[in-house]
C-alpha cells in the first residue's frame, strides 16, 4: 500500500547496508551521490541499491542512462516499479532529462552516456539542490563525475562467492562525503546476495 | 521429427481436490527433469521427453525406459505407461499402447490408428459412413473435400492426420505451467504489479508532469516504465515499454518454471549480443541435444577483438520453449571473467549470446 502522506523530510530513507555507513542514516535531500566502479564491478547493483528504501516506501525515482536495466534484479534489489520511470537511451540529452526529472520525482539516478562535462555536472547539482531531491550519478575511474559530491562511493574490489551458480558479490567499498565523513572509511558490503539484495557483510 | 518418450501415469491424470495431484506432478516432474533435462508435464498425467539425449548419455533407449520407470515407482507408487514416437501426438498414443515406435516408422503407426484416437465423436461417425476406419484414410482425404464435407475443426484434425501438425488442439493444457511455478511459490517473487497509476497522489502528478518534460524532448519512446512478463531467463522476463502505452498499463505477470535463481542480473540486453566461447585449446565450446559443453569455457570472444580469460562457469541449465512446435533448445550458462565480471550467457543451436551482465 502506498504510505497516505509522505512528509518531506530532510532525509530520504536508506536500506542496508549502507544505513549504518552514512552521515544521518539516510540520503540527505537536495544532496548528490557519486557511486564510481570500475565497468562491470556492481556500480550499477550498488547505485540501485541505494533507491530500493526509499522506492519501497512509496517516493518515485527515475533511472537515466541505464540502456538495458535488469528489472528483475530491480526487484530482487527491493524497488517499486510501480514508481520507477526510465529514460533507457538519453543520447547527448542525458543531463536535460536527469534535469526535467529531477522536477517529478524524488530521487534521479544518471550514468552519463559519456564523460560528464563541468557544466551540466554543475546545472544539475544546482537544480537537486533546489528542489530537494536526490542525483544519484554512477562514474567509472577513467571518466570520473567532475564535481565533489556530498556522498561518495568508490567500488575498489568485486568478488563473486559462488557454488553451482552465482550466490553472492563482496564489494569493496570506500564511503566518503563532507564534514564528518570526509575521511572516509572502507567496507566490505554484500550486493546482491542470494537473494539478489544488498546486505552488509 | 524427433522421439518422444511418453511416460503416462494413470494415478495423476484426475486431480484430486486436496492438491496432492499437483504437487505429486511438481515431484515427478523434477526427479524426471533431474535426470532427463527439458522432461515437460505436458497436462496432468501426461509427461514427455526427448530421447535421443537421455539415451546416448545413459547407454540406450531401454535404460532409459527402465531408469524412468523406476522413478515414477519411487515417487508416485504405481508403474506408468510409457511409449516411444516422434511427435506430441504420436508419443502419447504409443504411451496409451505401451510401443516403442522405432524411428521412422511413427507415420505408419499414426496412420493405422481408428479414428477414435482423434477425439471427435462425429468426425469418427460420419468418415464410417463414407468407408473410413483409420487415421491414414481420412488423412488421403483431399483438403478441399474435408472442407466441403466437414466444419473447420475438421481441417485441423486433417492435418494431425497427415502429420502436418505433431499435437492436438487440447493435448496439452496451457495453464499447467503457471499452476505448477505457483506451487513452487514463485509467484512470492512476482508480487502483484498493478498499472502505472493505481491510487493518485500528488506524486504520481508531479511525475507524470516530469514524463511528459522528457516525452517533449525526446520523443514518445524516450520514457519508459518496467514491465515483468513470463519467461525462463530474466532477459525474457523484464522489459521497458514506452510510458503511457497500453502494455505500460496492463502489465501482465506470468511466473514459469526453470527461471534462473536470484540474483539476477543488473543489466540484462534487449538485443542480445553474440558472441564465442572457446575452449582451452581455442576451439568453439558448443551445447549438444542433452546440455552438456563440449569443453569447459576457456574465454569469450566478443564482437570486436575482445577476448577475456574465463575463469569459472556455471550451467547450462536448460530452457524448454516450445520444443514440441520449433527444435529450439537454449540453456543459460553463468561466466566469471578473470577481470572479476560476472556474464549470463544463452546458448542457442551452438550460437552463444550475451544476455545479461552482473554490473
Amino acid at each position: 500500500m502506498r504510505p497516505v502522506a509522505l512528509a518531506k523530510s530532510r532525509t530520504l530513507p536508506l536500506g542496508e547496508p549502507w544505513r549504518a555507513l552514512v552521515p544521518d542514516a539516510g540520503l540527505r535531500r537536495g544532496s548528490t551521490v557519486v557511486v564510481e566502479a570500475p565497468v562491470g564491478l556492481g556500480g550499477l547493483s550498488l547505485a540501485l541499491s541505494l533507491l530500493s528504501e526509499a522506492s519501497a516506501q512509496g517516493h518515485w525515482a527515475a533511472v537515466v542512462g541505464v540502456d538495458d536495466p535488469g528489472v528483475v534484479a530491480m526487484v530482487e534489489l527491493g524497488l517499486d516499479l510501480r514508481r520507477v520511470l526510465f529514460v533507457p537511451r538519453p543520447r547527448g540529452a542525458w543531463a536535460e532529462s536527469a534535469a526535467d526529472l529531477l522536477d517529478g520525482v524524488d530521487l534521479v539516478l544518471v550514468r552519463p552516456p559519456s564523460r560528464a562535462g563541468l557544466v551540466a555536472a554543475r546545472r544539475l547539482m544546482d537544480r537537486v539542490r533546489e528542489r530537494g531531491t536526490v542525483l544519484i550519478a554512477l562514474s567509472e575511474p577513467r571518466a570520473p563525475w567532475p564535481l565533489p559530491a556530498d556522498l561518495f562511493f568508490r567500488v575498489t574490489q568485486a568478488e563473486w562467492v559462488a557454488s553451482s551458480k552465482l550466490d553472492a558479490r563482496y564489494l569493496t567499498v570506500h564511503v566518503s562525503g563532507r564534514g564528518e565523513a570526509q575521511r572516509g572509511s572502507e567496507h566490505v558490503v554484500v550486493v546482491p546476495n542470494r537473494r539478489g539484495r544488498a546486505e552488509a557483510n | 521429427m524427433e522421439q518422444l518418450l511418453a511416460v503416462w501415469v494413470d494415478a495423476l491424470a484426475l486431480e484430486a481436490p486436496d492438491g496432492s495431484t499437483l504437487r505429486d506432478t511438481l515431484s515427478l516432474l523434477d526427479a524426471l527433469d533431474a535426470m532427463c533435462p527439458f522432461t515437460e508435464a505436458v497436462r496432468l498425467g501426461l509427461f514427455v521427453l526427448p530421447l535421443r539425449g537421455p539415451s546416448r548419455f545413459f547407454g540406450g533407449d531401454a535404460a532409459v525406459l527402465a531408469m524412468v520407470r523406476q522413478c515414477v515407482l519411487d515417487v508416485v507408487g504405481g508403474a506408468p505407461r510409457r511409449g516411444v514416437a516422434e511427435g506430441l501426438f504420436c508419443a502419447e498414443l504409443a504411451a496409451h499402447r505401451e510401443v516403442i515406435v522405432p524411428r521412422g516408422a511413427s507415420d505408419a503407426f499414426r496412420r493405422a490408428q481408428p479414428l477414435e484416437v482423434l477425439g471427435r465423436k462425429d468426425l469418427t461417425t460420419t468418415c464410417q459412413r463414407l468407408g473410413l476406419h483409420s487415421v491414414g484414410a481420412f488423412a488421403d482425404l483431399e483438403r478441399a473435400r474435408v472442407g466441403e464435407r466437414f466444419n473447420k475443426h475438421a481441417l485441423t484434425l486433417h492435418r494431425v492426420a497427415r502429420g502436418e501438425l505433431s499435437e492436438l488442439e487440447g493435448q496439452r493444457d496451457p495453464r499447467l505451467a503457471r499452476r505448477l511455478a505457483q506451487l513452487r511459490g514463485e509467484e512470492e517473487f512476482f508480487d502483484e504489479q498493478q498499472g502505472f497509476f493505481g491510487q493518485r497522489g500528488a506524486g504520481d502528478d508531479r511525475a507524470e508532469a516530469a514524463a511528459h518534460r522528457v516525452r517533449r524532448r525526446l520523443g514518445a519512446d524516450a520514457i519508459a516504465v518496467a514491465t515483468l512478463r513470463g519467461g525462463r531467463g530474466p532477459e525474457d522476463q523484464g522489459a521497458l515499454v514506452p510510458w503511457g502505452s497500453p502494455e505500460s498499463k496492463t502489465r501482465d505477470l506470468a511466473p514459469w518454471p526453470g527461471r534462473l535463481a536470484a540474483p539476477s542480473a543488473a543489466t540484462t540486453l534487449a538485443h542480445p549480443a553474440p558472441v564465442q566461447l572457446r575452449d582451452a585449446a581455442n576451439r568453439p565450446v558448443v551445447m549438444d541435444a542433452r546440455g552438456a559443453l563440449s569443453a569447459e569455457p576457456a574465454a569469450v570472444l566478443f564482437s570486436s577483438p575482445l577476448r577475456r580469460e574465463v575463469v569459472w562457469h556455471a550451467g547450462p541449465w536448460p530452457l524448454v520453449e516450445r520444443w514440441w512446435a520449433r527444435h529450439r533448445r537454449r540453456a543459460h550458462l553463468q561466466l566469471v571473467l578473470a577481470t572479476g565480471e560476472a556474464l549470463l550467457m544463452v546458448a542457442e543451436s551452438s550460437q552463444w549470446w550475451l544476455v545479461g551482465i552482473y554490473d
